[in-house]
């Protein structure tokens, strides 16, 4: 079976929220519209967002670090989001493996947002019916569209391409080789939900150097000795290099 | 014993009746009203977020619930268990019971995202779904209350009346195991996915249905200006004095099962020591008010056969009860999601892994209180137009 997912690069997500904004301008006029806001910018920000980035810091001050991190729906191989809907409105595709809600039968109880162990689920307010990431479905199936643009609107708009886009069932995919051999890891195992969305961890890239390592033993005619220091008093504009 | 006559609830004079249904009716048209406000401006002028998803009303719907199966208990000792000096009385506890389910429901509805989709939640079940098997208990306890009713008041009906009085029980046990088991088989917040949920559920049903089967039976003869004997009281408040330390001995052995495990001493720390508004709740609304103070009215000599005593003690359940199911809803929504297990999140734009903010509405609480008022009507409506009261509850002995 398909399973299509997102792999996400935190080691070169730069936070620049392209991915929330493209994923807005989509599904606000898509099949997945409105995505009604009350009050989309100001500092308490209410409103319907498939996509959000959050940016953490990790460690302790002055060793700290920024994280980005964009969540959306993770498309669950086991998603406890669809049996717990009274009416079967939140459903898997089988095709696909991708996580939808049926809009026309969703009563907007909004037990499935109590289910979600990832806090994906967002409330539309004036539909009334509990919407998700939908991976841009009405995109990725379009077959009139190039084959090059059949992928989600965040994909496309990430400028460092931080996010991939494929079937992680099918190993020889980007994302399966992505998750392979990048440390590709789902958020919250624990659960058992397994979720399809991966996420590639901050890499570091140090070698190890020996300070005999930077100096050439075979130097005969002393041409790296380092260059000598001005002598004391006198200032940088002195100095003609 | 004298035999017991059953007569339709007249108060003196129409004026006292009608005045108190105008009352209720009134309450009930401002309820509605602010239904149609949050329905009209969305979800947005309520204190709801996408991170506390249930609100006030959820509180005040499965308060309600919850009630209404307990409400039936009063029945259910008259005729499953054989208490006699509780049978007449079963008329009134499947009327209450009715009344209290229909009012929680009228809220729960109200409050959908989509109420005009009743008709789909009536029609497409997943059976899945601990939702979709309550609306099926839900709908199966009126059919079975209606008929027991109807068994206890029909007396060509009356050999139905232990068989379906049996059923009535078990039926009442699958609703509030259902009730509980709505937040018993949640797994992704930590102050759930508890199998004690149930039977805590359960239990706190039996209280709160007690008290209020004591608080609208003294009220409904005191509208109605009939004898009611200290006697029956006197069962009833020792009964419910047996409910409400069982659910503080619940709280206590779900807390404690919590606090053993590590995992879970983060949102044990939030309800009882930390949580703010929500350790308030506990601590005075469920444990003081709604379990010490009541055990003190029921069990000290000094109120004896005090009706007040009763009366009190029976309204202070209702209060501890509605914090707690006001701690364990809201206060299990507002401590954040471990989405990083282990890491401390500091700040964050999108509520993740802060404490979420929930300040109730206005229009959800008249919405609330509104469910309270419909009860409160269906029960005075039926009382009126059937033999639901027993004319006298004077103490055996009494009369002859």
């Amino acid at each position: 079976m398909t399973q299509l997912a997102l792999v996400i690069d935190l080691n070169v997500c730069v936070g620049c929220h392209a991915c929330v904004t493209s994923c807005k301008e989509w599904n606000t006029s898509g099949w997945a519209g409105p995505l009604t806001d009350q009050r989309p910018y100001d500092a308490d920000p209410t409103g319907v967002f498939f996509n959000r980035v959050q940016t953490y810091e990790a460690g302790v001050f002055p060793n700290t670090e920024t994280y980005h991190f964009p969540k959306s729906c993770l498309h669950c191989e086991d998603p406890p989001c669809v049996p717990v809907c009274p009416t079967g409105a939140s459903y898997k595709r089988e095709d696909n493996g991708v996580v939808l809600v049926d809009y026309d039968k969703c009563i907007g109880c909004k037990y499935c947002s109590w289910a979600c162990p990832y806090g994906v689920r967002e409330f539309d307010e004036q539909q009334k019916v509990m919407k998700k990431c939908t991976l841009c479905i009405d995109r990725i199936t379009d077959m009139s569209l190039p084959e090059s643009e059949r992928k989600p609107a965040c994909v496309l708009a990430c400028p460092t391409r931080a996010r991939i886009y494929g079937d992680i069932h099918d190993p020889d995919s980007d994302v399966s080789v992505a998750i392979r051999e990048q440390g590709g890891y789902p958020l919250q195992p624990e659960w058992g939900t397994k979720p399809s969305n991966h996420y590639l961890p901050r890499r570091k890239t140090r070698i190890q150097i020996h300070e005999d390592e930077l100096v050439r033993v075979d130097n005969p005619l002393k041409k790296e000795a380092l260059p000598t220091l001005p002598e004391a008093g006198e200032t940088l504009d002195d100095v003609a290099w | 014993m004298s035999k017991m006559y059953y007569r339709e609830l007249y108060c003196g004079t129409p004026v006292r009746y009608w005045a108190g249904m105008a009352l209720l009716g009134t309450i009930v048209a401002i309820a509605l009203g602010a239904a149609f406000y949050m329905e009209h401006n969305g979800h947005w002028v309520t204190g709801m977020s996408n991170q506390i998803v249930w609100g006030l009303p959820h509180v005040f719907a499965i308060f309600l619930i919850v009630a209404a199966s307990g409400a039936l208990n009063v029945a259910s000792i008259g005729s499953v268990f054989g208490g006699p000096m509780y049978k007449p009385l079963g008329r009134f506890s499947s009327l209450l019971a009715i009344g209290l389910l229909a009012g929680g429901l009228v809220v729960l509805l109200l409050d959908l995202g989509r109420p005009d989709r009743l008709i789909i939640a009536m029609t497409y079940y997943n059976f899945k779904s601990i939702f979709a098997w309550n609306i099926i208990l839900y709908s199966g306890f009126f059919a079975i209350v209606g008929l027991y009713l109807w068994a206890m008041m029909d007396r060509k009906a009356n050999r139905y009346y232990r068989p379906i009085g049996f059923a009535a029980f078990f039926w009442r046990l699958a609703l509030t195991t259902g009730t509980g088991s709505i937040f018993g088989f949640l797994v992704a917040r930590e102050a759930y996915d508890a199998a004690i949920m149930a039977p805590m559920f359960i239990i706190m049903s039996f209280s709160y249905g007690l008290a209020f089967f004591i608080i609208t039976l003294i009220a409904a003869y005191m509208w109605g200006d009939r004898e009611l004997g200290d006697l029956r009281l006197a069962r009833l408040k020792n009964l419910l004095g047996v409910f409400v330390g069982a659910v503080l001995y619940f709280a206590l052995v779900f807390n404690l099962t919590n606090l053993y495990v590590t995992q879970h001493h983060g949102v044990e720390s939030f309800i009882l020591l930390n949580g703010g508004v929500y350790t308030a709740m506990f601590w005075i609304g469920q444990v003081l008010i709604g379990g010490v103070i009541p055990l003190f009215l029921i069990y000290s000599p000094a109120f004896d056969k005090a009706r007040w005593a009763i009366a009190a003690a029976s309204m202070m359940v209702l209060i501890g009860g509605f914090f707690q199911i006001y701690v364990i809803v809201i206060g299990g929504q507002a401590f954040p999601m471990s989405v990083f297990p282990g890491k401390e999140v500091l700040e964050s734009s999108f509520y993740d892994g802060t404490v979420g903010a929930y300040a109730p509405s206005l229009p959800e609480m008249l919405l609330g209180i509104g469910g309270i008022a419909i009860a409160m009507t269906m029960v005075a409506v039926g009382a009126r137009m059937f033999k639901v009261f027993p004319e006298s509850l004077e103490d055996p002995g009494e009369s002859a």
